[in-house]
């Protein structure tokens, strides 16, 4: 069982991000880490594949710069190999872009029966490549699992809902996004750091994927500042202001 | 000679870091240090399992990982920052190092893949009621009886002695004084006749116990009487692991000390502008950057098992200690009125400070010794 997990390799959260003149963030700067949503996904995996007895983690992986330190923390957790697809062609690319990039990236790495993702990275946000590679793929799109199973040539999920979660079933191969806090991520040893230097890394061009008239497809206009946030409701107790906070909570679906 | 580490140490760092901040916050701290066994055993096993830090510097052909002190070094400061609650000192600075260093290669098979795995706890019961550090310290007796041997006495300030499944116990043949005579042996934590008694300690972050020995069959280690130059060893190399966990506290509790006296504002403007303060924490930095220098070399040393390593580890350790207890009471001064109470960490780094001040041996103690060591 080869499974595919797809990584973004992000600017570090902890260091205050910066935009170049044409309104994208910089990546050029401080090392880039694993995305944390990510790092699931890659545990989910080497779970699957150990419980399976046989195949590989893959990881693929688009980031500029020929950028490598956020995949050598998942190959240190334990995945075989990693594609790096590094274009300056790709810069500021947008969700489709990506998605053609990945499925490609997906092909070259072959015999995969499941690709794994995050249901969004923690820098974009977009939340829709993992459906777009699954259909430029061909294959059938499961999103949201919280519990991955795999059985019998089936990927049985359970599907994380508002109210609890659905079961969702799809033939292999697959792409399935997976949440956060679905596994608990291991942390590598010194071993596995050691190894991960010397782990197949197989870095690419987007023509080297067969795509050669590629662009960003789209450009940012203008960015912004978050709005500050507002201030709050005050209650004054009559002794049923907690009626109004359970209704405040039930309009956030909180409870 | 390299003084830099290299981006794979680097990375352990960053590891070893993420996981003490997620599993030592000081919550988990205060709740550990009111269990009586003081740590968690979920903590351990994941330690073994997945970080494999039990097993990093045990040789791969008895269960371990085959790495240096330098990586050693990278943990110990990582675990010292947040006084993470864990028979990790006790099991790999004190009985690992004991077991590599006295055992044949046969004890060595037999003992080491335990404490590899995590399964074994292990800790060394050396000093006595006595509370020396030297040879001369050493008054417990083993004698021969009926083709094996039996210890009887009383070893005090057993760094987790009650939750050790493996002592290795350092005693003496009568008749024999100084480092002549010295024997390691290795008991079972439950062994019969051992009584063992948790100690009320000041720092409740690391437990001890008082252990007793009324007849209790023992297993020797090594070769018989031959037993200091391997002890001797053990507690340099001790004492270098200490002297990094304890530059991981001084710099934790700097750092702490700095953002405070930045955000804490006292007539109008932080109190980090007021040149008390600033002299407090510039002393303070001197003082850490020299202890971990210190720290760092005699992890080298000890990495090299060059003949370096006698001296510098008495000069870090006497270093560090100084530097770890003084950073901790300033850092208690600089945050004033709060610092002084309960719930604020400060004190749980100074009583950390103060406890490891002492163990093996204080800075007086280690700086006679490193006279004695540079012939002086």
């Amino acid at each position: 069982m080869n499974v595919v997990v797809c990584v973004k390799q992000i600017p570090d959260p902890a260091v205050p991000g910066e935009l170049t003149s044409d309104n994208r963030l910089k990546r050029d700067g401080a090392k880039a880490i694993l995305d944390e949503s990510d790092s699931y996904g890659v545990e989910m995996a080497l779970q699957l594949v150990d419980k399976a007895g046989s195949g590989e983690v893959i990881l693929v992986s688009m980031a500029p710069n020929g950028e490598v330190s956020g995949l050598r923390q998942a190959l240190a957790m334990g995945a075989a190999r990693a594609i790096l697809i590094s274009d300056d062609a790709l810069a500021g690319a947008d969700a489709l872009t990506t998605s053609k990039v990945i499925a490609k990236a997906v092909e070259r790495a072959g015999g995969v029966d499941l690709v794994l993702a995050a249901t969004e990275s923690s820098d974009g946000y977009t939340g829709t490549v993992p459906a777009q590679v699954a259909e430029l793929l061909g294959w059938p799109s499961l999103t949201f699992a919280k519990h991955v199973e795999i059985a019998d040539g089936k990927v049985t999920i359970q599907r994380q809902t508002e109210n609890g979660y659905d079961v969702v079933a799809a033939s292999l191969p697959a792409v399935v996004s997976v949440t956060a806090g679905v596994v608990e991520p291991r942390y590598p040893s010194f071993k596995g750091i050691m190894a991960a230097k010397s782990k197949p890394l197989d870095q690419v061009t987007a023509a080297d994927l067969g795509l050669n008239s590629i662009s960003a497809g789209q450009s940012i206009v203008s960015v912004d500042a978050a709005p500050a946030r507002q201030a709050g409701e005050k209650v004054e107790d009559d002794g049923t202001a907690f009626e109004r906070i359970v209704t405040y909570l039930e309009e956030l679906k909180v409870i | 000679m390299n003084f830099a580490f290299s981006e794979e140490q680097d990375q352990l760092r960053d590891v070893v870091r993420r996981f003490v901040e997620e599993k030592s916050s000081e919550e988990e701290v205060r709740r550990l240090m009111d269990t009586e066994v003081g740590y968690d055993p979920n903590v351990w096993a994941q330690m073994a399992n997945e970080l494999g830090l039990q097993s990093l510097h045990i040789p791969e052909e008895f269960g371990g990982q085959g790495f240096s002190f330098v990586e050693l070094a990278i943990v110990f400061e990582e675990q010292g920052r947040r006084l993470l609650c864990s028979p990790y000192f006790a099991t790999v600075a004190l009985a690992t190092n004991a077991i590599l260093n006295a055992g044949t290669t046969d004890e060595k098979a037999a003992l080491l893949p335990g404490i590899a795995s995590g399964e074994t706890i292990a800790t060394l019961a050396f000093t006595e009621p006595n509370g020396r550090w030297d040879a001369d310290g050493i008054t417990m007796v083993a004698r021969e009886d009926g083709g094996g041997w039996v210890l009887d006495g009383t070893k005090m300030f057993v760094i987790d002695g009650n939750n050790a499944d493996l002592i290795v116990v350092a005693a003496r043949t009568a008749g024999t004084s100084g480092e002549a005579g010295i024997s390691f042996f290795t008991v079972a934590g439950d062994a019969q006749g051992l009584t063992r008694t948790a100690l009320a300690t000041m720092d409740q972050t690391r437990k001890q116990s008082k252990l007793e020995f009324a007849g209790v069959k023992a297993t020797p280690l090594g070769a018989a009487g031959q037993g200091w130059s391997a002890l001797s060893k053990t507690l340099d190399q001790a004492a270098v692991c200490l002297s990094n966990e304890m530059a991981g506290g001084a710099q934790f509790v700097l750092d702490m000390s700095v953002e405070y006296a930045k955000v804490r504002v006292q007539f109008g403007r932080p109190i980090g502008s007021f040149q008390a303060i600033k002299h407090k924490c510039a002393d303070m930095l001197l003082e850490v950057e020299s202890a971990k220098s210190a720290a760092y070399y005699s992890a080298w040393a000890a990495g090299e098992d060059n003949e370096e390593l006698p001296v510098v580890a008495s000069l870090s350790k006497a270093y560090c200690s100084d530097a770890y207890f003084h950073a901790t009471a300033e850092n208690i001064q600089i945050h004033g009125g709060i610092g002084f109470t309960w719930e604020h960490p400060a004190h749980l780094y100074f009583k950390r400070a103060k406890s490891s001040e002492i163990l093996l041996g204080d800075a007086t103690y280690h700086r006679e010794l490193l006279a004695q060591r540079i012939g002086i």
